[in-house]
């Protein structure tokens, strides 16, 4: 019943940009026609003029973005895209279906035009009864339709940004739902927040020494950093950093190795995180490439 | 478009030619903000125990200065400023975006959740729920990196 949430972008983004195209070719009766079904639907009688029409249209339709729509399987040429309409209003779909059907018999010849809307042809639209074609732009005013198709569309945004979660945050994925991810991202930021303040105290202990050291630290560092680029696994001074966490307890990759040994272990390490890194390339944060990091996290 | 906003994510990350991963940015900015702090520190010589609040500050400090495309470190620096007492990353912010969901005993209990989130990450007490789980994520890439230069730095003092 419902496209997706991408399916739908897609053919709204379809729809913004044939939409002037497809003015020009409706010509003026298709305006006309299209100026009487959304004077119809109730919409601002201001904007009905050429362009500034199609302004209205474009309004109207990235606002119905998260209405639902459905193919109809009828008409092959053209992806006649049609809203379903909810119980409630059904009434009034009939209406705006009578409107379209006029409006399709005219533009008939139109119908070449790649799917976009739902005023190309279908004579058929009489075997159609209840999935039809809705100008997008149906604005219908049941407010609880598009509440609750809002508020899916929103709901999948969601997911989406929990599913990317999951890839960061280690340990995400033997839990499922809602709940329990945010469980698990709760306890990782405290307890990375608590092992920066653990570090950060040690470091206060520290600090008179580290006079001395802190040139060496530097450019120790910016050794670490730089001497990976050629091999192009520069994160991995990262993780094996991170390795050498007491807390950790995760090997016994020792901090000094990474100054002295590091292609070894970095080219082993490489090998199991390689996987890792392609799965992850979807994701929004991958841009951030701690991967590794994470991965290695997850191996305790 | 998950391309283009992942391009664009990189466009903002690395604007070096050498096409630094991003991670490798952050925390060489990081130490780069970091180091010459505790030097500065160093050289004042206060008392231990404000030190470490010092210590912290100047901790997050650097963090809030590495990663300045988001918006949770921008909240972080307008806390640090404001405040001569440094805290955690708790926010303390009067200012509260209610978290809307559905009032099922489920959704009940992921709202709390998610307003526990709200506490932890810093100015998240003023994002909706989108906002908070995209900087979420980039907050804890971030810590990450900033737990493994800690360390690293410490190491290298013992």
């Amino acid at each position: 019943m419902d496209l997706s949430v991408l399916e739908r972008v897609n053919w709204l983004q379809q729809q913004q940009m044939v939409s002037p195209d497809f003015f020009e070719i409706l010509g003026s009766d298709g305006r006309e026609e299209l100026k009487r079904v959304e004077s119809y639907l109730g919409n601002n009688n201001d904007e009905m003029q050429g362009f500034r029409h199609y302004e209205t249209i474009d309004g109207c339709i990235s606002r119905t973005s998260s209405f639902q729509m459905e193919q109809v399987k009828n008409n092959e040429e053209n992806r006649v895209i049609a809203l379903q309409p909810k119980r409630k209003t059904e009434g009034k779909t009939e209406k705006i279906e009578n409107k379209k059907k006029k409006i399709k018999t005219e533009d008939e010849t139109e119908s070449s035009m790649k799917g976009k809307s739902n005023m190309s042809n279908s004579e058929t639209s009489s075997e159609i009864q209840k999935r039809d074609y809705i100008h997008v732009r149906a604005r219908r005013g049941e407010a609880t339709d598009r509440h609750s198709l809002a508020e899916r569309a929103r709901r999948e945004k969601l997911s989406k940004k929990m599913k990317c979660l999951q890839d960061i945050v280690p340990g995400c994925n033997k839990v499922t739902g809602k709940a329990g991810m945010l469980d698990e991202i709760i306890n990782y930021v405290q307890s990375l927040q608590q092992q920066v303040e653990f570090l950060s105290m040690k470091l206060s202990v520290l600090n008179p020494e580290l006079e001395f050291h802190i040139n060496e630290l530097s450019t120790k560092q910016f050794q670490a950093c730089f001497t990976d680029l050629p091999e192009a696994v520069s994160k991995q001074p990262m993780m094996v950093d991170a390795s050498s966490f007491p807390l950790q307890q995760h090997g016994s990759l020792d901090y000094s190795l990474i100054n002295s040994n590091q292609t070894t272990i970095l080219s082993s390490q490489k090998d199991q995180t390689s996987s890792s890194w392609e799965i992850h390339s979807q994701c929004l944060y991958n841009n951030l490439r701690t991967d590794s990091v994470s991965s290695f996290f997850s191996h305790k | 478009m998950e391309r283009q906003m992942i391009n664009k994510k990189k466009r903002v990350f690395s604007f070096e030619p050498t096409k630094l991963p991003p991670s490798e940015v952050f925390t060489r900015k990081y130490i780069s903000h970091l180091v010459p702090a505790l030097k500065k520190l160093n050289m004042g010589k206060s008392s231990p125990q404000i030190n470490q609040l010092t210590v912290k500050r100047e901790v997050d400090k650097a963090l809030a200065l590495s990663a300045q495309e988001f918006a949770w470190s921008r909240f972080l620096l307008q806390k640090l400023s404001s405040s001569n007492n440094p805290t955690t990353t708790t926010s303390s912010s009067s200012i509260q975006t209610q978290i809307l969901e559905r009032s099922n005993d489920e959704d009940g209990e992921i709202e709390e959740k998610l307003k526990e989130l709200q506490k932890l990450l810093p100015g998240g007490e003023e994002m909706n729920v989108e906002e908070i789980l995209t900087e979420i994520g980039n907050y804890i890439k971030c810590l990450e990196l900033q737990t493994s230069a800690l360390k690293s730095i410490v190491q290298d003092a013992t």
